[in-house]
């Protein structure tokens, strides 16, 4: 409790910090509650089509090409949005942590062979890389999910390792090897706890980009057509731009909230996390 | 402007538009310059003898001919062949051919391409050539510039189906001894036409460059056409404001758009040169589906679909509600007096009751897949539209994105889809644009636009079949309109709406519409004023 505490106060030094967390708390909100307040599909066509924001008091940020609501599908759409950032996230870490502790840990060639198959990764610029993988599988929920964790994963994996190169000539490491503790445990149990707030402050940034890219993908058609996400929404309003930029522009704000804020509280962790900071 | 006024005005410009369809020769033509056209989406081949895809056909004629073109009333032209005679019995038909016309590489064209073409690609792997010239036994060639084609039954049709975008003639030298679906030629053409093949940037553009050994002398007017690959329709919109392109057919910008559009001073919206190019919107159903076998699912979907939505929301008045799948067009074919299937949820439950598809606990009855053509935005929203009302009579329908190819092969090669939403010429006649869909004979892996749905009806192939050799207007009218009420009934596929296409081109671009083909004749004539 005493951690916490010592820890929320670092954190809300920062006003941006805490804006950032209000608002992150705000689109979560949305996400959760939203869909009991403004229940019904997003894809139903329930009205007009091309109603301007505030003409009609039932729908009030209009409608879309085909009628459909967009206070709905915003907030419907919140679920799906972060809900691919996360996923997308999880699967990167977990592939990202293990690659990077393992190269981390063991050095020598497994190292040597880690390493270059996350510079094979590098090389390719990833929102094509990503939309390379989308093409070729399909797109769905679980491909779209897959393929960002397969562009974002080396990031992890190369900040781990490096912590793991650090932290493993430490004494405290050294002390486990000497009483004989197991491999497995020194990794799980003593050094990757240790790496973990540079891994937070990543993560939170990644679901940003996460989000990001969904919507780059769902804007260029290659999204879930079965799913109304905010990229979706703009992909959507793409074709009528010039005649209804409303469309576009509102699910458009709405990823600007969630990505400045996440990146908000991401900068917050970091100066809350980082040790070198703590005594300021 | 409120969206009303705007729906109402683009209703209005459709309508002055087809008042307008004009097509006369503009001025004298100057040479040089060159045509940037839009084209979307990318084509998997350039010749349409082997895939008559819309974006193949968007391509392809100004690289082949035809032995004729037509007015935009059906009057025959002369292109590769000079003169043409019929025999009294309708049985042989004798054309004398063009001298002097060389391929792209220098050969000579001869009557061997033209019976090459004909019994050797045309009837047997172009989605519609194969009824079409059904009854076509034999290509005589006496001389180098004589064909006489000989027919076992009369097939008046035939007459309407020269056009070069239809029925290309193409080089026996290249295509002799090969598969003509795997030649190499087919992404590197070898036509007859006043344009050349040049190169093909994948993703980017096609070029292709003057012919200066024509057979025309002094045409074609321009030095060369790119055709510009951009997938993206505001981005197509802003290309041609900007003037970057200066031409685009069909599907070229989001319909909302076309209204302001048309308002700028250097673009003009025309519906001129589709008289031969009549496309309907179909829903197709894939009947080797257990579901969709049964007749009563099948009409139940129909009854979901609210076309007065899609005519209004989607298509934006350049489109007019289906009641058959034959074109209102074809004033010659055409009925309304077939079974309808008005939007009405409560049948559509009430069928799939009858059909015994309960609804499940979760409100489900079935699951089907929605698959749509990617060559326009309006598909994808009828698709969208189809979801809402399936699911509100309890079936659960996912729709499926993909790339022109892959749509192509999923529908017509692998029959691996439920519902397929598409669009696809009537032509000049039922034979050529209607049969395919409903013969048992046009199933066939690979072509595609052929009968998807796998619809085998032997009463239905008896009266296509006894219409495709009769040569009186009224017996064939009567049996045309029996094949209406027999899709209506039994459902393998059904029309949407009937869709009116236009073009926007630049006005400085002049002889667009000189026939009946419009954006798909060969463009010897179009020039672009300096």
């Amino acid at each position: 409790m005493q951690a916490f505490r010592d820890f929320w106060r670092r954190y809300r030094r920062k006003t941006s910090a805490v804006i950032g967390l209000v608002l992150l708390l705000f689109v979560f909100l949305v996400a959760f509650v939203g869909p009991w307040i403004v229940p019904g599909d997003p894809w139903d066509m329930a009205t007009m089509p091309f109603l301007w924001p505030g003409t009609n008091a039932e729908f009030p940020l209009g409608s879309d090409t085909l009628g459909r609501d967009i206070l709905t599908g915003i907030i419907h759409g919140s679920r799906v949005s972060l809900l691919i950032g996360f996923a997308a996230t999880l699967a990167a870490l977990g592939l990202g942590v293990t690659v990077g502790a393992l190269a981390g840990y063991f050095r020598g060639w497994i190292d040597d062979v880690l390493m270059r198959i996350t510079e094979i990764f590098q090389t390719v610029p990833t929102f094509l890389l990503a939309v390379v993988l989308v093409a070729i599988f399909k797109p769905s929920m679980t491909t779209i999910v897959l393929a960002i964790s397969a562009v974002t994963w080396p990031s992890i994996a190369r900040l781990v390792r490096a912590e793991f190169l650090s932290l493993r000539e430490r004494e405290f490491v050294q002390s486990c090897v000497v009483i004989g503790m197991g491999e497995t445990r020194i990794i799980f149990r003593q050094i990757l706890p240790n790496c973990l707030p540079p891994i937070i402050v990543m993560s939170s940034v990644m679901v940003a980009s996460a989000i990001l890219t969904e919507s780059g993908l769902s804007f260029l058609g290659l999204g879930d057509p079965n799913l109304m996400s905010w990229g979706t929404m703009i992909g959507i309003g793409r074709d009528a731009m010039r005649t209804a930029w409303y469309m576009s522009a509102l699910p458009g704000v709405a990823i600007l909230i969630t990505v400045l804020a996440l990146n908000l509280v991401g900068e917050g962790l970091n100066d809350a996390l980082n040790p070198r900071l703590k005594n300021h | 402007m409120t969206r009303f006024s705007l729906r109402i005005s683009a209703l209005a410009l459709a309508a002055s538009l087809a008042l307008s369809g004009q097509a006369i020769a503009q001025g004298t033509p100057v040479r040089g310059g060159t045509l940037s056209m839009i084209l979307n989406p990318e084509p998997p081949v350039l010749v349409t003898g082997v895939n008559s895809a819309s974006p193949v056909a968007a391509v392809s004629p100004r690289m082949f001919e035809g032995l004729a073109t037509y007015t935009p009333d059906f009057k025959m032209v002369p292109v590769l062949a000079t003169s043409w005679d019929q025999s009294a019995d309708g049985k042989t038909i004798t054309f004398k051919l063009r001298p002097n016309v060389k391929w792209h590489d220098g050969k000579p064209f001869t009557s061997a391409d033209v019976q090459f073409s004909f019994m050797d690609i045309l009837k047997k792997v172009h989605s519609r050539g194969t009824a079409t010239y059904l009854h076509l036994i034999a290509v005589e060639t006496p001389d180098p510039l004589t064909a006489i084609f000989k027919l076992d039954e009369p097939s008046p049709y035939i007459m309407r189906a020269l056009a070069g975008v239809e029925s290309p003639i193409m080089p026996k030298h290249i295509y002799e001894g090969s598969d003509p679906l795997k030649n190499p030629a087919n992404v590197k053409p070898i036509g007859t036409g006043p344009f050349k093949f040049k190169e093909w940037e994948r993703g980017n553009y096609i070029m292709l460059e003057r012919n200066p050994d024509y057979w025309d002398a002094g045409k074609p007017y321009l030095d060369a056409i790119i055709f510009r690959i951009i997938p993206d329709g505001s981005a197509r919109a802003v290309a041609l404001e900007s003037g970057a392109v200066q031409y685009g057919t069909q599907y070229v910008v989001p319909l909302n758009d076309v209204a302001r559009l048309a308002k700028l001073p250097n673009l003009n919206v025309t519906t001129a040169g589709y008289e031969y190019n009549t496309s309907v919107n179909y829903l197709e159903f894939n009947l080797r589906r257990p579901y969709l076998q049964d007749r009563r699912v099948r009409q139940a979907i129909a009854h979901t679909i609210n076309t007065d939505f899609l005519v209004k929301n989607v298509w934006f008045g350049f489109a007019t509600k289906a009641t058959s799948p034959v074109t209102d067009k074809q004033k010659d074919f055409h009925t309304a007096n077939v079974p309808q299937y008005p939007y009405d949820l409560k049948k559509a439950e009430q069928l799939l009751d009858e059909a015994g598809y309960k609804k499940g606990a979760d409100g489900i009855r079935f699951k089907v897949t929605i698959d749509w053509s990617p060559s326009g935005e309006m598909f994808k929203q009828t698709a969208e539209l189809l979801r809402q009302g399936l699911q509100r009579v309890g079936i659960q329908a996912e729709i499926r994105n993909s790339d022109s190819p892959t749509y192509l092969r999923r529908v017509w090669t692998d029959n691996d889809f439920d519902i397929n939403i598409y669009s696809a010429s009537n032509i000049a006649d039922p034979v050529i644009g209607i049969q395919r869909f409903y013969w048992s004979k046009s199933i066939q892996k690979g072509v595609t636009y052929s009968n998807g749905s796998g619809y085998n009806n032997p009463e239905m192939d008896k009266i296509l079949e006894s219409a495709q050799i009769e040569n009186d207007p009224a017996k064939r009218r009567k049996l045309y309109e029996d094949t209406q009420r027999l899709v209506m009934t039994d459902l393998p596929n059904m029309g949407l709406v009937y869709i009116q296409w236009f073009t926007i081109h630049d006005k400085k671009v002049k002889n667009l519409n000189t026939t009946g083909l419009g954006p798909m004749e060969s463009f010897a004539d179009v020039y672009i004023e300096k």
